[in-house]
């Protein structure tokens, strides 16, 4: 279908992103994490996965959800510019969930992380990931991080080591509302990754295929009794 | 007269105690001298000898932890327990590149403000 | 002496509980261990309810639990009173029950030993479980448990050739029975694969203090368990539906604050004196246990332990792990519970937790699976500090 003048005023100027390699990784109680990048057509998964997440205060479920949604949201309908969504699945089922966006060849802006399996690093090995994807593939040199909860904040200020670069505001500002820039380089990287990162490739025919549909959870650990 | 020593800047120190009736050493320092079983004051001194507790020093055990508890904020953090020459042993932060059980050390008080309260002295084990 | 049996247990879910009140927790486990004895309508017969609980001051903002637990539970007036001693609370709290009834003060008692940790953040509350180590020596050094826990593993390693896969080898069967526990925080099985051969291992199973990892130390837990203690010789000892699991031994010891001042740190003094009191007073020696439950608060303790109370040669125990000796099946299970590194570690609830696996065991009521095979003698050791207070206990199913 042809855009209409108008749509095309709207979108965003995008930049072609090379895409991110499959991988799998063993997670602890020995199930397999496919962790691939989510595919357009796939949204309504995404989006029904983190639809029961907004009323869900505890660990700010539910602003990390909401923006979540709105991100992909945007993703999909073409409103945000060069965004990437990865996924990890375990037999299918969407365990967590990360969104983020390039913005220029040299700078990548990490946007929200949400685990709904608990206890087993889902959300620490996506967020890693995710870093994987921006510093690695996509061949940025920094990429702009901020914590919406003290969760985050531990694991991704302190166990990274970030630099704080809220001093610089508002010329260096994450483009989420304001609350502390803080940044991963390319040496802060080199000096986790091995610690931080993992994951085997090429994904096994029958595990990708595991991930190739992606299934919504039929339960949350954060909504007891949740019924689909 | 004022004494105005006391707003000199002090260098960090960390006392052993030596009693002064069986020549015992300790650290940290009990209330009784388990040698001799002499009542000794380990707040104020009393019946003690202090030194510091200070210098050459061998690594027994050595960890890098990581889960560091609040105050801290580095990624991780080395800590160990040493030997002195005089046959004490302290635990503390150990600042080397490459750790080894047995390695030669050497001790290092520094002030640290990491934990609530007040500040306080802290061993630092370095090559 | 009296004779004192255990007619009641109770025991919460072990996780995350930190939207309830502690007194609710105690309470749960509580009301659960008078119902399991069919005495819940006559509670206010119970002659003494004893708490043990570590730290709920610091991580509840709240003091007084024993007084708040009998309210709770509309028991006014038994007398209740606290017991704390650092992780070992719970066991101690057991102890001074057992104390009471030996001493003719009182028939029936309450114990009930609980924590809730999860109010604070993780790092608050690993600052606080440090304030039991010694101010000025350790705590202010920035020391905390888990930092102990790596450099006496090392030590181990380095003497006697334990490797870090030894001690996943412990998860997966401590994992392996937590998962069948209805108690446990993680009823999850884990793999040698994924958390010490696979290539992504050393990244799920991350550093917490090198050399453990983090399959090596046990989650932070909130929850209770609870123990109805009854003096055996005593007419009140009718009555209860199930027959008394009797205290065959109990007895604690300390050892130097500063774990620097052991002589030899790899020697765990208290553990071995308490052991060694519990069996005298038992009558038993470790060949007579069937099995037992053991503080692996770090998977290293649990070898440590079973080597101090006697189960095996110093230095040894990691060889019979290999052969799959302290497996369920095995010549000697080892925290058939899944032990603190998978049923959790609510630190003042966890040494009656262990007494009430030592119950379910001889009573026969554990689940399918992980029911040790006609036990006549369970112990468990409750480590409190590191290892400067150890309490440890015989229970016997005659």
């Amino acid at each position: 279908m042809a855009l209409d003048a108008m749509e095309k005023t709207l979108r965003p100027p995008e930049i072609p992103l090379k895409s991110y390699p499959a991988k799998v990784i063993t997670l602890a109680s020995g199930e397999k994490m496919v962790v691939r990048e989510a595919r357009r057509e796939e949204v309504g998964a995404l989006l029904g996965t983190l639809y029961p997440l907004f009323g869900v205060a505890k660990d700010f479920y539910d602003i990390v959800a909401v923006r979540m949604y709105s991100e992909i949201l945007g993703w999909y309908r073409y409103r945000v510019a060069n965004e990437f969504v990865l996924v990890g699945t375990i037999d299918g089922v969407i365990a967590g969930l990360v969104t983020s966006r390039h913005v220029t060849p040299k700078l990548g802006m990490s946007l929200h992380t949400l685990t709904i399996k608990r206890g087993f690093r889902v959300g620490a090995q996506l967020f890693a990931a995710k870093m994987e994807h921006h510093l690695e593939i996509l061949g940025e040199d920094e990429v702009y991080i901020v914590a919406e909860s003290p969760n985050g904040f531990k694991r991704w200020m302190i166990e990274y080591q970030l630099e704080d670069r809220s001093s610089l505001f508002p010329e260096v500002r994450h483009e989420l509302g304001g609350v502390p820039t803080y940044v991963l380089t390319r040496p802060l990287w080199d000096a986790v990754r091995d610690v931080k990162c993992t994951g085997v490739r090429p994904v096994s025919a029958q595990d990708l295929k595991s991930s190739e549909k992606l299934i919504m959870p039929s339960e949350y650990p954060q909504i007891p009794g949740f019924k689909r | 007269m004022i004494d105005f020593s006391m707003y000199d800047q002090k260098e960090p120190k960390i006392a052993a105690y030596k009693c002064l009736k069986c020549g015992a050493i300790y650290y940290p320092a009990p209330m009784v001298c388990s040698s001799c079983d002499a009542r000794r004051d380990p707040v104020t001194g009393k019946g003690w000898e202090t030194f510091d507790l200070e210098g050459p020093c061998t690594l027994l055990s050595w960890t890098r932890l990581w889960n560091l508890p609040e105050g801290y904020s580095k990624k991780n953090m080395l800590f160990g327990i040493v030997e002195f020459e005089n046959g004490l042993r302290a635990s503390g932060q150990l600042e080397v590149d490459d750790p080894k059980t047995g390695m030669a050390l050497h001790s290092t008080v520094v002030e640290s403000d990491e934990r609530p309260g007040d500040p306080v002295n802290v061993f630092v084990f370095t090559q | 002496m009296a004779n004192v049996g255990i007619v009641g247990i109770g025991h919460t879910k072990f996780g995350n509980s930190s939207e309830y009140d502690l007194s609710d927790v105690l309470a749960y486990a509580a009301t659960d261990a008078l119902e399991d004895a069919h005495f819940l309508a006559r509670r206010k017969e119970v002659d003494q309810v004893i708490v043990g609980n570590m730290a709920s001051g610091l991580f509840c903002h709240q003091s007084a639990v024993a007084s708040a637990l009998v309210s709770r539970m509309d028991m006014e007036p038994v007398p209740a009173e606290l017991v704390e001693n650092g992780p070992a609370s719970g066991a101690s709290a057991i102890k001074i029950g057992y104390m009471a009834v030996a001493s003719g003060m009182a028939d029936i008692v309450l114990v009930v030993g609980g924590e809730v940790m999860r109010k604070v953040t993780g790092w608050v509350g690993t600052d606080y479980v440090a304030t039991m180590l010694h101010t000025d020596a350790e705590y202010n050094m920035g020391l905390t448990l888990p930092a102990f826990g790596g450099m006496f593993t090392r030590m181990y390693m380095e003497r006697y050739g334990l490797t870090e896969r030894d001690l996943a080898l412990l998860a997966v069967k401590n994992h392996a029975n937590g998962a069948k526990n209805k108690y446990a925080h993680i009823q999850a099985p884990c793999t040698i694969e994924a958390i010490a051969d696979g290539p992504d291992a050393s990244v799920v199973n991350t550093y917490v203090a090198e050399p453990l990892r983090m399959y090596s130390t046990c989650p932070v837990s909130d929850g209770a368990a609870a123990l109805l203690l009854v003096n055996m010789d005593s007419p009140k000892a009718k009555g209860f539906p199930k027959r008394p699991i009797r205290i065959a031994g109990i007895a604690s010891a300390t050892d130097t604050h500063c774990v620097h001042n052991r002589k030899d740190p790899l020697k765990l003094d208290a553990v071995r004196i308490a052991a060694e009191k519990a069996y005298a007073m038992a009558s038993l020696k470790p060949s007579d246990i069937s099995f037992a439950e053991l503080h692996d608060a770090f998977s290293i303790l649990e070898l440590a332990i079973s080597e101090e109370v006697g189960f095996f040669e110093r230095g040894k125990s990691f060889l019979a792990v290999r052969k799959g000796e302290t497996d369920i099946g095995g010549r000697l299970p080892i925290n058939t519970s899944g032990g603190l590194k998978s049923k959790g570690h609510p630190v003042g609830g966890t040494g009656v937790s262990q007494a009430v696996e030592l119950v379910r065991q001889l009573r026969g009521e554990a689940e399918k699976g992980r029911q040790v095979l006609d036990p006549k003698y369970g112990m468990a050791v409750n480590f409190g500090g590191f290892g400067n207070n150890v309490v440890a206990l015989i229970c016997a199913k005659e």
